[in-house]
């Protein structure tokens, strides 16, 4: 529900960023969102199309880079991505000794601009 | 052409919050963000909260709802200070609406400042507004499935309340559960079982939180 607010602030790196080069305006806008980040991308994606209108970016495509939670299990010494968005506990042996390394990204990567 | 960006989106609100956090610092009040579904007893706990406490700490409340003032003026009956933020829509607060409504508070009278967050088991969670700690309550009714259909909100919790305990030969709830998949999102979860209908089991919370204000 608050991707709204999520595409009102990545609009707003975007826009700024492209202003402070001197460009005219922005094609693609590439966002890299972690599967644990609470964010969903279609309702991103939607709320992007109706705050770009009016903007130097009315006219760029959003390109939704989703990432998977994946994590170290200190126990077993083994990596582990896993679908869900949480995971309580290492998929290969059971232990809680976890450390999570990808899931929770919510990041404007690159842009391309004219 | 393509230009390297890589700036977290929520840059701007986390910096804001950072603002509002030093203020809250200088200031001496400590400031907890209380989160919950909607009905699951926020208002109610506040005012359990302030009646336990109010003769040794000076308290200040944010009201954060999508619309109305009925929360304010619950508190503001309490002889409280009380701002009420209507977001107009928006699911919860972020930092910039609370920093702009700081100067109608008295920080420096402050002990503790209580930010009741828009009622939602989601977005909350994801925007810091300065807080110290977040707290975050589940009334018992609403089921014992929550912390894994929801579990960002339980790992970014200090503290769960459970609230609508005197409700519990009613409802299939399993508290065990609600504790043990809560505990494996965050293993430093505290946890308290509460009735703001009762007053049972609000000493403990109290005392806890006096604990954490110096």
């Amino acid at each position: 529900m608050h991707e709204v607010s999520i595409a009102q602030s990545l609009l707003k790196i975007a826009v700024d960023n492209c202003k402070k080069e001197g460009y005219k305006g922005i094609e693609i806008i590439k966002v890299r969102i972690g599967r644990a980040s609470g964010i969903m991308p279609d309702a991103l994606s939607f709320a992007f199309d109706a705050v770009k209108i009016g903007t130097i970016a009315e006219k760029a495509a959003l390109n939704i880079d989703e990432i998977p939670v994946s994590g170290f299990c200190e126990s077993c010494k083994s990596s582990f991505t896993v679908e869900e968005a949480y995971v309580l506990s290492c998929p290969k042996c059971g232990d809680f000794l976890i450390r999570i390394e990808t899931g929770h990204e919510l990041h404007v990567y690159e842009m391309d601009v004219f | 052409m393509k230009v390297k960006v890589v700036t977290h989106i929520l840059e701007a609100n986390d910096r804001i919050a950072a603002e509002n956090k030093k203020l809250f610092k200088e200031s001496g009040v400590y400031v907890i963000n209380l989160m919950s579904a909607p009905g699951a007893g926020k208002t109610s706990l506040i005012e359990k909260t302030i009646q336990e406490i109010s003769g040794k700490l000076k308290i200040g409340v944010i009201e954060g709802d999508i619309a109305g003032s009925d929360d304010a003026r619950r508190i503001a009956n309490l002889h409280i200070h009380v701002v009420q933020i209507n977001t107009g829509g928006a699911c919860h607060l972020d930092a910039n609406m609370i920093s702009e409504v700081l100067g109608d508070l008295p920080l420096n009278e402050l002990d503790l400042l209580i930010i009741e967050n828009v009622g939602n088991l989601v977005c909350p969670a994801e925007f810091k507004v300065g807080e110290n700690i977040k707290v975050m309550l589940l009334s018992i009714a609403e089921g014992d499935d929550k912390p894994l259909k929801y579990p960002l909100m339980f790992q970014e919790s200090s503290a769960l309340i459970l609230n609508k305990m005197d409700l519990l030969p009613y409802t299939n709830a399993s508290i065990d559960k609600i504790r043990k998949n809560s505990l494996s999102l965050n293993p430093k979860l505290k946890i308290f079982e509460v009735s703001c209908r009762t007053g049972e089991g609000i000493g403990k919370w109290v005392k806890w939180l006096q604990s954490l204000i110096k």
